[in-house]
């Protein structure tokens, strides 16, 4: 196994695959800091250019942009405060502080690494482990999903700084949005009250973004002293602070439990189908506050919720990549864009496919690997001139950021409905926001609405037993787990409340 | 003053500007990227088979085709768009049966005729595929174990959709009763069935790779002769039933759209279809080319149509 | 007795809510699927309901200590929030009907001399500049390199 994959490794070093590898992974890079360009859009967009290619340089490619996009999409994180693709959000929540107190680029670095040695440990999974993770994978059935979106969720309510309440409420205007429009199931149209507009329904990615960036730009915007007797403001101009890679290192491995747990996190949600790097970012955050010595300084700059955000969607990718290797069977649309380049190259995809292909493969996880060094590359490359954005006006980055949501909404389905709901949801969670709901919870929501209904409804379709969410052992495993994490969420809750007087949150 | 001076002066630049960019010129069609809306989501078996169709259709047209995944509710969140897009040959819509069943189903009302049929580009023949963890070997042990248990044997379907109203019609041929369970798609359907969370589906031969590895088994095709990719699976008709079922995917713009655009349309429809490199890719998608022109193409979604309604009718799930 | 903040959120949900829970019970039943399009609905509301009735009864009792809200340490502009958002309103709008090239050259000048208005020629052709700059290179790296077909005007036909 070593040997193959260092024969893989010799193999991807030459020009004729790192070349399509690096470019993969600087577009993916781009691609992922841009709100609203998702790494989905970014793979499909290097599609085309590897038809062209042989099969491993495509593949090596598509690989790259999908390592490159999910790093990537912290830079925005931390610059801007809104995702620069879905899977970072929880970056947002302490890169973003971290940047306002004036460290921009510890707080991306910090991340970049994290990034880096999170991607890299999750290689030794996807290397090592591909065949037995892959088949518990396929163990969960709809009850065990049902139950692992429970447990997202009730480690999520417990994420709240002011009210536990309010946190559930969120959860449950989360949920409530990807219950609007046509149902899963049968398409029957849902509190529409015939609207066309509402029929639509609500997807993710405009309402991410719309609460996000409205939230961000316009809680900014309030703290402009006037056009008139004050007209320009350098209000995010935050001098460049000196940092050192070797400290953020050092910052990274002090806590190797956080690294490796957020890693794993990671490549769990991974391994399942249809959860995907949103949810892994959120998920991983939370564990990192619940087993953090420091949990009230989550929120306004703390390096661990950076890492744990990081270092999981990182790993994430890897879990992901296993499920094509193993099966053949695509987890997200990046990997399942990526199965029909293999098909389109007349390779064969399933269970066979590493045994039949091992150089095919081992060139996989090469590529995988080595993907890492070219995105710190790149990174080094570009992070001085993306550090700049910090020393934008205001009056300038706004528009040109609110321009960069509408064309990413818009880019998703290429319907203007998507804009709507940008512009709709940039109000529902500008008003949010103001009234003190917290937004990690919402999204979590939203990310897995649709996913809790399609499952619950499967299990009882399956089977009309429904004591089976207790009796099959993962399930039942998963509920008592949620059980739990309520609880130690009121206890950390209580204790917290005890010692510190609440503060009123300024967002 | 001089602000108020300032200001206008600033509008009046800005408007200049405005007026420079905007000089549109209806030149000869096309003069610009055309969008074609695929219903699903990108890497789903519809996708796969239009990529590179897409690819030999903008070689003939002279200008990008451009594929814009517009998935959900069973497509018709992209129907709904294609039928509302302006016609001007700028948009084209790659359609399979569904819009048929989707109509008759009550859950759209989006209907064949809002469109004007270009041309039909392929078909690919349905597969009854069962899952490794079931003991059925062939189907005669399932048809037998399926009479012994009527309505506990699960398959995963997108419900109202292809996938569904396949298995449904060999549930009617054999006189048996199948349990569905919804699962969208095929990447989802095939995780389920690898887990033996669902015991059937409807699958193609896509999946040639996991019959091989022995996590599935091909029970039975629904094509007229036995495909040389799998000659060792039965055809429906050779087990008794008179099915034949094929996904047929074409290519449709909205009513309206003039009659020489959708020549020029149809004209390069006809020759990206020749092309080996289509047949190649179709071939890997367990897929034939299966071309049709316009007018044959209009007859051939009638007779469609016509017999998706009787079906759906004799499975009871007709709302319209 | 004064209800706050949160008292009026909750309030506010708690009718969303209940108003669609009777509505989710309205919903049809489909024919193979044993629970309907309304059961999932359903939970989700009783929860919301719940959760946003104890809220109203959290906020009535947890008023009275609290005396006079400390007042917010800097003013806050919400005047230009609404005209920001009511710039960002119109230009949805318009971007269907103007096409995205012109739309969002005048989006980004109207916004960019809302927040800070202009005051030399210098300052405009920077603001004219940034606007068309910003129009042009999206429009270009999305239409030719990302693969999407931004709107077209259906005014201009640009």
């Amino acid at each position: 196994m070593l040997d193959l994959l260092w024969h893989g490794l010799v193999n991807v070093a030459q020009w004729k695959y790192m070349l399509p590898l690096f470019a993969g992974t600087f577009i993916g890079v781009i691609g992922g800091s841009l709100p609203g360009v998702t790494i989905t859009m970014t793979v499909i967009v290097v599609l085309p250019f590897t038809y062209g290619l042989d099969p491993l340089a495509g593949l090596a490619a598509m690989t790259g942009v999908y390592v490159g996009g999910s790093t990537g999409g912290l830079i925005a994180c931390c610059l801007l405060g809104i995702p620069g693709s879905p899977a970072s959000i929880a970056t947002t929540f302490d890169g973003f502080p971290m940047s306002r107190n004036g460290e921009p680029g510890r707080a991306i670095w910090l991340g970049v690494w994290a990034s880096v040695w999170g991607g890299l440990l999750g290689a030794l999974f996807l290397v090592f482990l591909t065949g037995p993770l892959a088949a518990i994978a396929l163990e969960f059935g709809p009850w065990e999903y049902f139950s692992l979106f429970v447990l997202a969720m009730a480690m999520v309510a417990g994420l709240t700084e002011a009210s536990l309440l309010k946190g559930l409420l969120s959860t449950a205007i989360g949920l409530l949005i990807t219950v609007v429009g046509h149902d899963p199931i049968g398409s029957v149209p849902r509190f529409t009250f015939g609207s066309e507009f509402i029929g639509g329904g609500f997807p993710f990615l405009p309402v991410l973004i719309g609460i996000f960036a409205f939230a961000q730009i316009m809680t900014d915007l309030e703290k402009l002293n006037g056009p008139r007797n004050q007209p320009v403001q350098a209000l995010a101009g935050v001098r460049l602070e000196r940092f050192s890679h070797l400290k953020v290192n050092l910052e990274i491995f002090k806590q190797p439990f956080l690294l490796a747990w957020a890693t794993i996190v990671g490549l769990i949600i991974g391994i399942l189908p249809a959860i995907g790097g949103s949810a892994s970012s959120v998920m991983a955050y939370d564990q990192a506050k619940k087993f953090s010595k420091t949990p009230e300084c989550f929120g306004k700059g703390h390096p661990e919720g950076i890492i744990a955000s990081e270092a999981s969607n990182n790993a994430n990718v890897s879990g992901s990549l296993m499920t094509i290797m193993a099966f053949g069977i695509p987890g997200d649309a990046v990997t399942a864009v990526m199965l029909g380049a293999m098909t389109i190259h007349g390779i064969q995809s399933g269970p066979l496919f590493i045994s039949q292909n091992p150089d095919l493969a081992y060139g996989i996880y090469a590529a995988y690997i080595l993907a890492h060094p070219c995105m710190l590359l790149i990174c080094v490359a570009l992070m001085p001139l993306m550090l700049r954005v910090t020393s934008v006006r205001m009056a300038v980055l706004a528009p040109v950021v609110l321009v960069l949501c509408v064309v990413g909404a818009y880019a998703l389905n290429n319907t203007m409905q998507s804009v709507y709901v940008l512009l709709l949801f940039g109000v529902v969670g500008y008003v949010l926001v103001k009234l003190g709901f917290p937004l990690a919870p919402l999204i979590l929501g939203l990310i897995l609405g649709d996913q809790i209904e399609i499952n619950l409804v499967r299990a009882i379709m399956t089977d009309a037993n429904p004591w089976l969410f207790l009796t099959r052992p993962i399930s039942g495993g998963l509920l008592a787990a949620a059980v739990l994490s309520v609880a130690l969420a009121i206890w950390q809750h209580l204790r917290h409340q005890n010692r510190v007087v609440e503060e009123e949150p300024d967002f | 003053m001089a602000r108020t001076f300032v200001t206008l002066a600033g509008v009046a630049v800005l408007s200049g500007v405005l007026a420079a960019l905007s000089a549109p010129a209806m030149a000869q069609y096309p003069n610009r990227p055309i969008k074609m809306i695929v219903p699903w989501a990108a890497g789903g078996d519809t996708d796969n088979i239009f990529r590179p169709f897409a690819v030999e259709f903008q070689k003939q047209l002279g200008q990008p085709v451009v594929i814009a995944n517009i998935g959900g509710a069973s497509g018709t969140v992209g129907a709904r768009e294609a039928q509302k897009s302006a016609p001007d040959g700028y948009t084209v819509y790659a359609v399979h049966d569904y819009i048929h069943l989707t109509f008759y189903a009550g859950i759209s009302d989006v209907k064949y005729t809002d469109f004007e049929p270009i041309c039909l580009v392929a078909a690919t023949p349905s597969v009854l595929t069962a899952s490794a963890k079931t003991p059925w070997k062939n189907w005669q042990e399932l048809a037998d174990d399926a009479k012994k248990r009527p309505g506990e044997i699960t398959v995963g379907a997108t419900l109202g959709s292809t996938s569904h109203i396949f298995p449904a019609m060999i549930e009617k041929a054999a006189g048996i009763k199948f349990k569905f369970v919804s699962y969208d798609g095929l990447a989802p359907r095939m995780n389920a069935l690898l887990g033996g969370h669902i015991n059937l589906t409807d699958s193609n031969l896509t999946q040639k790779g996991k019959v091989e590895a022995a996590v599935l088994r091909f029970i039975a095709i629904a094509s007229e002769k036995r495909d040389p990719e799998a000659p060792d699976v039965p055809t429906l008709k050779e087990l008794g039933m008179n099915i034949v079922y094929e996904v047929v995917r074409g290519v449709l713009v909205p009513k309206g759209t003039p009659a020489p655009v959708r020549a020029k349309l149809e004209e390069a429809c006809a020759k990206a279809v020749k092309e080996p490199s289509f047949a190649q890719a179709m071939k890997l998608q367990g897929t034939r080319v299966a071309y049709l022109n316009a007018n044959d193409y209009a007859q051939f979604l009638a007779k469609i149509d016509g017999e998706s309604k009787t079906i759906m009718t004799d499975l009871g799930l007709i709302k319209k | 007795m004064s209800i706050g903040r949160d008292g009026i959120a909750g309030l506010v949900l708690l009718a969303i809510s209940l108003v669609l829970l009777v509505k989710s019970f309205q919903l049809p039943s489909l024919p193979i699927v044993p629970v309907g399009p309304g059961f999932y609905p359903a939970i989700v509301l009783s929860f919301m309901a719940v959760a946003s009735a104890l809220l109203v009864l959290q906020d009535l009792i947890k008023r009275a200590p609290v005396t006079a809200d400390a007042p917010d340490a800097p003013r806050r502009n919400y005047r230009l929030v609404v005209i920001a958002f009511a710039i960002v309103g119109f230009y949805v709008l318009l971007l269907p009907l103007l096409g995205f090239r012109v739309a969002t050259v005048l989006f980004v000048g109207s916004l960019q001399a809302a927040l800070g208005r202009p005051r030399t020629p210098r300052q405009w052709a920077v603001l004219a500049a940034i606007a068309l700059g910003t129009a042009m290179v999206s429009y270009l790296v999305f239409e030719r390199y990302l693969l999407v077909l931004l709107p077209r005007g259906a005014w201009t036909g640009f």
